[in-house]
C-alpha cells in the first residue's frame, strides 16, 4: 500500500512537472516564470490541507485522548510547514519575476507567512515537552486555535490591504493551464498522503522508542 | 463498612517513567491510612490521581463513590488535598488566603468560618500578616486551617510532617485525629514511618509504584 | 452561571490584592510602555507630522509589548503558590479561573491605557478628547481581544521551558486581527474618520473577540489538565 502510493506519487509529480515545464506553452503575459505556479499553487493547497488535517486530528485527540491522533497531527504539521515554506519561497521568486519585488503585502502571502509561524510555534512547543500526554494536549490546543484564527487573520489582512490597493487576484486561466494545475493538485495530494503515511509510521516508532527503556514495563 | 476509595490496576506513566505500575487498594470509610515508601515510589502521584488532579494512564479509580477522572466534580467538593509544597499566596495574609479558599468553595458565612478555622490552629495573632513572613510551621498550620474551613469526607496529606518541629508534628497529628473523629477518611503519604504510623490504623507501603506491603497498624 | 462569575470574582479579588501589594508591577509596566514610545520617536525621527499620523499604531504596539509582559506575570503568581493546576482542586467549572485571570488582565491593561493614551496624545500631538467615546470603545474591544487570547496562551505556556519566548511566538500571530482592527479604528478615529471606516474595524474587532472568546472558553479546561 505504502509502496504503491509512493510510486504513484513519484510518477504523477514527475509527469506533472514535465507537463508544466515542457509541454504547456509559456504564459503570454508572464512568460516562463508563470510555470512556477504549477508547483506554488499545489504546495499551498497541500499546506492548507495539512493544517486542516491537523485541526481535525487535534479535535479528535481532545475528544478521545488517543495518542495516535496526536501523532497524525504532528506528522501533518511537519509536512504542512515544509509545503508552506516552499509555497512562500516559490511565491516570492514568482513575485520578483512578475511584480518586480520579492515581498508584497498581499493578504494571502501575509496570512500564509503568519500561518507558517503558528505551526513553527507548534513544533517548538512539541520539542520542549517530554511527557507524551502533556505534549499531545498542548499541541492539540494549538492545532485547534491556530486553525480557527486563519480565516479571520486573512480577512483582517485583506481589509487592511484593500484600503491601499485592490488585492491581486489570479486571472482566469485557459483550459490547458487549468488542466495542468488540476493534474498537479492531484499529484501533490497523493504525495501528501504518501508522506503522511511515512511520517506517521515513523512517529509511531519514535514514540515507542521514547516510551521504551529499562523502566518501561508496568 | 462503606468504602471510601477503590483503586484497581491503576497505572500512571510520565513519558517512559512509570510512576504507578498497577495499584490495587481499597480503603474503608473512616480509616486513617499511612502511605509509606521512600521518595519516588509513587506516593505523590497516587495522591494526585485520587485528588482528581492527575488523569490515570489506565485502571479504575473510584473515590467517594465517583469514578475518576470524568466524574471528579463531586470529589472536589467533598475531599481535600494538602500538597507537600503547599498552596499559599505569599502576598496575601493568612486570613485572605483562607477567604480566597472559602470563596472558591462557595462557602456561606465566610468570615465566621475563616475566623474559626484560624482559631482552630492557633493562628489568630498572625491572621493579618502576609504569608511571606510565616515560618514553615505556621504555613503548615494555615494549610490545615484551609482544610478545616469545610466539612470533608476524604483528606489527602502529602508529606505533612516534612521539616516540622515536634510541636508542628503534634498539631498535624491532632488535626488527623480530629478528622477521624468526624468520620472522615485520611490518607497520609510520608517517608517518615514513625510519625505517620502513630496516627494511622493501616500501613500501606508502596514499592516502585505497586503496593508492596499492607498491614494494620 | 452565577457560580462561575462568583468564583471568577474570587480569583480577580485575589489577584488584584496581590497586585496592590506588589505595586512595582504596574509602575514598571508603565515605564516600559513609555520607553517604547520614546524609542519609536528616536527610531522614526522627530517628524511631528509623521508621528501624529502613525500615533495609533505606535500606541497599540506599546500596549501589545507591555501587555505581553503583564500576561506572563498573571500566571507566574500561581506558579509561586504551588502551580496553577492546583486551582483545579476547587469545585466547579475551571473556566472560572480563565474568566478571573482574563478580567484581571483587562483591568491591568485598562489602568495602563488610562495613562498611555494621554501620554501618546501629548508626545505625538494628537487630539483625544473630541473622540473620547469611540476611542474608549476601541480601547476596550482591543484590550478584550488581546486579553482573551493572551490569558489563554499565558496559561498554556506557563509550564513550558522558555515560556518568555514561546508566549509571544504563539500569541502574536493570533493578535494580528486585534492589532489591525484596533490600529485601524484608532487611526481612522484620530483622523476624524473621514471615510467612515472606523465602524468596519470596530465590527471586525467585535467579531474576533466573540469568536476567540468562545473557542478559548471551550478549550481552556484542557490547558490546566495534567
Amino acid at each position: 500500500m505504502q509502496r504503491t502510493l509512493g510510486a504513484l506519487a513519484l510518477a504523477t509529480i514527475a509527469i506533472g512537472t514535465i507537463i508544466g515545464l515542457f509541454i504547456v506553452p509559456a504564459d503570454g503575459l508572464q512568460g516562463e516564470i508563470q510555470r512556477l505556479l504549477y508547483v506554488h499553487v499545489p504546495t499551498a493547497w497541500v499546506g492548507m490541507l495539512a493544517f486542516f488535517f491537523v485541526f481535525i486530528m487535534s479535535t479528535l485527540y481532545l475528544v478521545q485522548r488517543r495518542l495516535d491522533w496526536d501523532l497524525m497531527a504532528a506528522s501533518a504539521v511537519e509536512i504542512g510547514v515544509v509545503a508552506i515554506a516552499l509555497t512562500i519561497i516559490l511565491g516570492s521568486i514568482w513575485g520578483q519575476g512578475t511584480w518586480g519585488v520579492w515581498w508584497e503585502w498581499d493578504p494571502r502571502l501575509t496570512t500564509t507567512a503568519l500561518l507558517l509561524i503558528v505551526y513553527v510555534g507548534y513544533l517548538v512547543v512539541r520539542s520542549m515537552t517530554e511527557d507524551p500526554d502533556q505534549r499531545a494536549r498542548w499541541c492539540a490546543v494549538i492545532g485547534v486555535i491556530g486553525f480557527v484564527q486563519v480565516p479571520i487573520v486573512y480577512l483582517s489582512v485583506f481589509w487592511w490591504r484593500s484600503l491601499h490597493q485592490p488585492p491581486s487576484s489570479p486571472r482566469s486561466m485557459a483550459t490547458v493551464f487549468g488542466f495542468t494545475l488540476l493534474f498537479n493538485f492531484a499529484a501533490y495530494t497523493i504525495g501528501f498522503a504518501y508522506l503522511m503515511m511515512r511520517r506517521y509510521r515513523l512517529a509511531k516508532r519514535e514514540l515507542s522508542l521514547e516510551l521504551a527503556g529499562p523502566d518501561a514495563e508496568p | 463498612m462503606k468504602t471510601a476509595l477503590r483503586v484497581e490496576g491503576l497505572t500512571r506513566r510520565f513519558g517512559r517513567r512509570w510512576a504507578l505500575r498497577g495499584i490495587d487498594l481499597e480503603v474503608e470509610a473512616g480509616s486513617v491510612v499511612a502511605l509509606l515508601g521512600s521518595n519516588g515510589t509513587g506516593k505523590t502521584t497516587l495522591l494526585r490521581v485520587l485528588s482528581t488532579l492527575l488523569r490515570p494512564t489506565a485502571g479504575t479509580v473510584e473515590v467517594l463513590g465517583c469514578a475518576l477522572p470524568d466524574g471528579g466534580a463531586p470529589v472536589r467538593e467533598r475531599a481535600a488535598f494538602m500538597t507537600s509544597e503547599g498552596h499559599l499566596y505569599e502576598e496575601l495574609t493568612g486570613r485572605e488566603n483562607l477567604r480566597f479558599t472559602a470563596r472558591m468553595h462557595g462557602l456561606t458565612v465566610e468570615r465566621e468560618r475563616v475566623s474559626a478555622a484560624l482559631a482552630e490552629v492557633g493562628l489568630e495573632d498572625a491572621a493579618d500578616t502576609t504569608v511571606r513572613a510565616y515560618s514553615t510551621g505556621m504555613r503548615k498550620r494555615l494549610e490545615l486551617a484551609r482544610i478545616g474551613l469545610r466539612p470533608v469526607e476524604l483528606v489527602l496529606l502529602d508529606e505533612p510532617f516534612a521539616s516540622l518541629d515536634d510541636d508542628g508534628v503534634a498539631i498535624v497529628q491532632r488535626s488527623i485525629a480530629g478528622w477521624k473523629g468526624r468520620g472522615a477518611t485520611v490518607i497520609v503519604a510520608s517517608h517518615r514511618v514513625a510519625q505517620a504510623s502513630r496516627c494511622a490504623n493501616r500501613l500501606v507501603r508502596l514499592v516502585r509504584g505497586v503496593v508492596g506491603e499492607d498491614a494494620p497498624s | 452561571m452565577t457560580e462561575l462569575v462568583r468564583r471568577a470574582g474570587a480569583i480577580l479579588w485575589k489577584d488584584l490584592l496581590t497586585e496592590t501589594r506588589t505595586r512595582q508591577g504596574l509602575s514598571a509596566m508603565l515605564s516600559f510602555a513609555a520607553l517604547i514610545l520614546f524609542l519609536f520617536t528616536f527610531a522614526f525621527g522627530a517628524d511631528a507630522a509623521l508621528l501624529s499620523r502613525i500615533a495609533g499604531g505606535l500606541l497599540w504596539v506599546a500596549i501589545v509589548f507591555t501587555g505581553t509582559l503583564a500576561l506572563g506575570r498573571s500566571f507566574q503568581s500561581e506558579e509561586l503558590a504551588g502551580g496553577a493546576r492546583l486551582l483545579r482542586l476547587y469545585p466547579g467549572d475551571v473556566r472560572a479561573i480563565y474568566l478571573g485571570k482574563l478580567a484581571g488582565n483587562v483591568l491591568l491593561l485598562a489602568a495602563l491605557e488610562l495613562l498611555l493614551f494621554p501620554a501618546t496624545a501629548v508626545l505625538f500631538q494628537v487630539e483625544l478628547l473630541p473622540h473620547a467615546a469611540t476611542l474608549t470603545l476601541v480601547a476596550f474591544l482591543g484590550t478584550l481581544g488581546f486579553s482573551t487570547i493572551g490569558t489563554f496562551f499565558a496559561a498554556l505556556t506557563v509550564h513550558l521551558r522558555a515560556r518568555e519566548l514561546l508566549l509571544p511566538l504563539l500569541l502574536f500571530p493570533a493578535l494580528v486581527p486585534v492589532v489591525i482592527g484596533s490600529v485601524g479604528a484608532t487611526v481612522e478615529t484620530l483622523a476624524g474618520d473621514p471615510f467612515g471606516r472606523a465602524g468596519g474595524w470596530i465590527r471586525l474587532l467585535t467579531a474576533y473577540d466573540v469568536i476567540l472568546f468562545v473557542v478559548c472558553m471551550w478549550i481552556f479546561p484542557v490547558v490546566l489538565e495534567e
